[in-house]
């Protein structure tokens, strides 16, 4: 069981010497999933930080197979995957399409949703960084509202796509939300997501302190600061039933979560409340 | 070996059903709908074992064989003009990451303004993505051409994407008389030469972040790699007809080139139109020959140059324009014959989106050819055939 | 038209291969002290860590070849057993010294 810390195998499959910024929200939750999936995974990523950050040349930090893909695709490309291992008869590898926020809800979002369609085996994770971190921070589709961006400098006029509700409407398999700050709890649904057949889709929040404007040292701490305040919520959905899977030990107030971002400077909380997507 | 009355479309469905392909996927799109609706039939009949990705765009369509191809197995897709155009960038990464992706394309003009009718044009945009570009003049040669694709593709010294060129409606959808081989046959023919890339047991990070101190040298190998895609297809061509008694001359065919002082150069199926002009005007004592080009990537310069040697005059027929600059094919054969800038060539584009081009064109293009070339006229860079009014 | 070196066919690199030691510690502002008197050994660090930079066993361990000082490990730590030490004091051009 992955969701005991103490318990969880130490093998790296993302080993340190990657080009990650210091304190890469994206790292962490790469590191904290490829500890639940094991070396018998094979992951696909569009283009974003995390499928540039692992290697350059003829050096890698992946320790499974991994194949940087375009784009829109990364679902596709999961797919083909799958369809390949199948044929040969090989049934316990799993098939990743790890795509940031933009890789998901944009740009790749046609791919994502015909693959949920099909009931493709795959599992397809966001990791949700709420911007365009990789080419230098612009406003994507899951930036939330009023966030300051490089092409929003003004902040983001519209909210944040509710794209769980989304792909809860593909009526997958499994869907999960995690956070990067609760790694028990990722671990644990990234191992049942493992165990089930079909679509599965996971989507961690995994802050960026470029992004946010915050300390790197707080990355973590901001990620927990989402679940506490009720704007990210714990939870897994299994045949549509919706199931609460970690209650933060204590509440706080949005503004505590909102307020100290500095993407969110000069805005008043109920503004920024006003445009959040729930 | 049984004889079947099928359409374009069907002899590309039954070569793939022969290569044995494992993962297709594809998106409709008219003309091409009917090779992956002819698989689908073949799966569902239980005559083929494969897995059909029912992708919801082109692009996801070549972007999960990709996948597949990663993982060792037999790959295959159809498609055409906007849908081609819509797979351009992954185009580039099969090639850039020398999977042996087999590829129907049923040419179609691209819009605007929007038609459905024959034109090379769609492959001819992506004459630098790298993939080996064969065309076919009938409906047995789109069989045969498939089969050779999946040999030529996967060959260690090639290990390159392939498509395989035949028109909407002139090819895709008449029906003529092809051998279909037996399975036994095609199998001993065509080796499986597959490597998995993507492997649990011997993990790699793929197309990592790759800066100026080895792209070029990956390009390099992976030109140098088209370029022995030449010789190969040479060996393909051999082992082909040695099995199956049908030679289609492996990168161009010639016909009636002996004594020839005009050769006529054309691809797909302008070629049996042509060789109808060539008969008739042989007939009327013109000494007049064929050169009809399969290979377009890599162009086969050394064997067109030995083609041509002896020919007068060139006269290229292109069912293509790339806007600026003229027909692609008239562009290679020049660069070709560089070195004899004696020899002119004449280039007309003809037959773009579907316009006819019957036997009489050709003939008329062959007297005007010769009747700019006795007044002593240089060729225009390009000339445009068969205009309303 | 010749060259040296071997690549491989389909451009990738072969797992393992990262270097193992970054250039991290060139530009690494700070490191991580870890007081194993205060630490519970919880290996929340070790899970936090972007860089997989911290190990565990009897002790908790931080190998400074990758390890960014991006200082999650110490922000996390619940028994605050760790904290962050500047890598140059008087001298900012001074890397710190030997790991």
């Amino acid at each position: 069981m992955a969701n005991n810390l103490q318990t969880t195998p130490e093998e790296e499959l993302f080993t340190g010497g990657h080009g990650g910024c210091r304190g890469c929200g994206a790292a962490i939750a790469t590191r904290q999933a490829l500890k639940a999936l094991g070396s018998r995974t094979m992951v696909v990523i569009p283009a974003s930080c995390m499928a540039t950050i692992g290697g350059s040349g003829l050096t890698t930090a992946w320790e499974v197979p991994f194949y940087h893909t375009l784009f829109e695709c990364s679902a596709a490309v999961a797919s083909g995957i799958r369809a390949a291992l199948d044929i040969r008869g090989i049934g316990d590898i799993a098939a990743i399409s790890w795509a940031g926020d933009a890789g998901t809800a944009d740009i790749g979002f046609q791919s994502l949703s015909g693959a949920a369609e099909r009931g493709e085996d795959i599992i397809h994770v966001c990791y949700d960084n709420e911007a365009y971190m990789n080419t230098g921070g612009q406003a994507g589709g899951l930036t939330p509202g009023l966030a300051r961006t490089t092409d929003t400098p003004s902040g983001k006029p519209t909210r944040k796509k509710d794209l769980l509700a989304i792909m809860a409407a593909h009526q997958p398999a499994y869907l999960a939300t995690a956070s990067v700050a609760y790694p028990e709890d990722l671990m644990a649904k990234f191992q049942k997501a493992r165990e089930i057949k079909g679509f599965r889709y996971i989507h961690i929040l995994a802050p960026c302190y470029r992004g946010w404007k915050i300390p790197a040292a707080r990355t973590v701490e901001f990620a927990r600061l989402a679940v506490e305040s009720g704007l990210w919520e714990l939870y897994e959905m299994v045949d549509g039933q919706k199931k609460i899977t970690c209650r933060p030990e204590r509440r706080i107030p949005a503004g505590d979560y909102l307020r100290p971002q500095g993407r969110f400077q000069g805005f008043a909380e109920e503004e920024i409340l006003a445009l959040y997507h729930n | 070996m049984i004889r079947q009355l099928l359409n374009g479309n069907e002899a590309a469905a039954a070569a793939a059903r022969l290569a044995k392909i494992e993962v297709m996927a594809a998106y409709p799109i008219t003309p091409a709908s009917g090779v992956m609706e002819g698989l689908s039939r073949h799966i569902a009949a239980g005559e083929l074992r494969c897995n059909f990705i029912r992708v919801e765009s082109d692009h996801s369509a070549l972007a999960s064989l990709i996948g597949a191809a990663l993982c060792g197995v037999r790959t295959f897709s159809a498609t055409n003009s906007q849908g081609l155009a819509y797979m351009s960038e992954l185009l580039y990464h099969a090639s850039g990451l020398r999977l042996p992706v087999v590829m129907a394309v049923v040419n179609r003009a691209l819009s605007a303004p929007h038609s459905r009718f024959p034109e090379h044009g769609d492959a001819m945009a992506q004459e630098a993505s790298g993939w080996i570009q064969l065309y076919c003049e009938n409906n047995q040669e789109v069989l045969d051409t498939l089969l050779q694709a999946f040999y030529l593709a996967e060959d260690e010294q090639v290990s390159l994407p392939a498509m395989v060129n035949y028109e909407s409606y002139i090819q895709s959808h008449t029906r003529e008389v092809v051998e279909v081989p037996a399975q036994e046959e095609v199998d001993a023919f065509l080796p499986r030469r597959l490597q998995a890339w993507l492997d649990v047991e011997h993990p790699r990070g793929i197309n990592v972040v790759t800066g100026p101190e080895l792209y070029m040298d990956y390009k390099y190998a992976q030109d140098e790699a088209l370029q022995r895609a030449l010789a190969v297809c040479g060996q393909v061509n051999e082992a082909f007809a040695a099995r199956f008694g049908r030679d289609w001359g492996g990168a161009a065919e010639g016909y009636r080139l002996e004594g020839a002082e005009l050769a006529m150069v054309t691809m797909g199926s302008m070629a049996a139109t042509a060789r109808m002009a060539v008969d008739q005007l042989r007939d009327e004592g013109q000494k007049v020959g064929l050169l009809k080009v399969r290979l377009f990537r890599p162009f086969p310069a050394p064997r067109i140059l030995r083609m041509l040697v002896g020919v007068q005059t060139v006269l290229v027929i292109d069912r293509n324009i790339i806007y600026g600059s003229g027909g692609a094919l008239a562009r290679e054969v020049r660069s070709v014959l560089s070195h004899q800038s004696d020899t002119p060539v004449y280039s007309f584009i003809a037959g773009l989106g579907g316009r006819e081009v019957g036997t009489g064109d050709l003939v008329k293009m062959y007297h005007d050819a010769r009747q700019a070339q006795a007044s002593g006229k240089k060729p225009a860079p390009y000339a445009w055939y068969g205009l309303t009014g | 038209m010749s060259k040296s070196l071997t690549l491989p066919r389909t451009p990738s690199a072969e797992a393992g291969t990262m270097a193992r030691s970054s250039l991290a510690r060139v530009w690494r502002e700070q490191r991580p002290l870890v007081k194993m008197d205060l630490c519970n050994l919880c290996g929340r660090c070790l899970f936090y860590c972007p860089e997989g930079a911290l190990a565990g066993g009897r002790e908790i361990l931080a190998n400074l070849d990758f390890c960014k000082g991006c200082g999650i490990c110490a922000n996390e730590c619940p028994a605050r057993a760790i904290v962050m030490q500047p890598e140059y004091t008087k001298d900012p051009g001074l890397i710190g010294g030997d790991e």
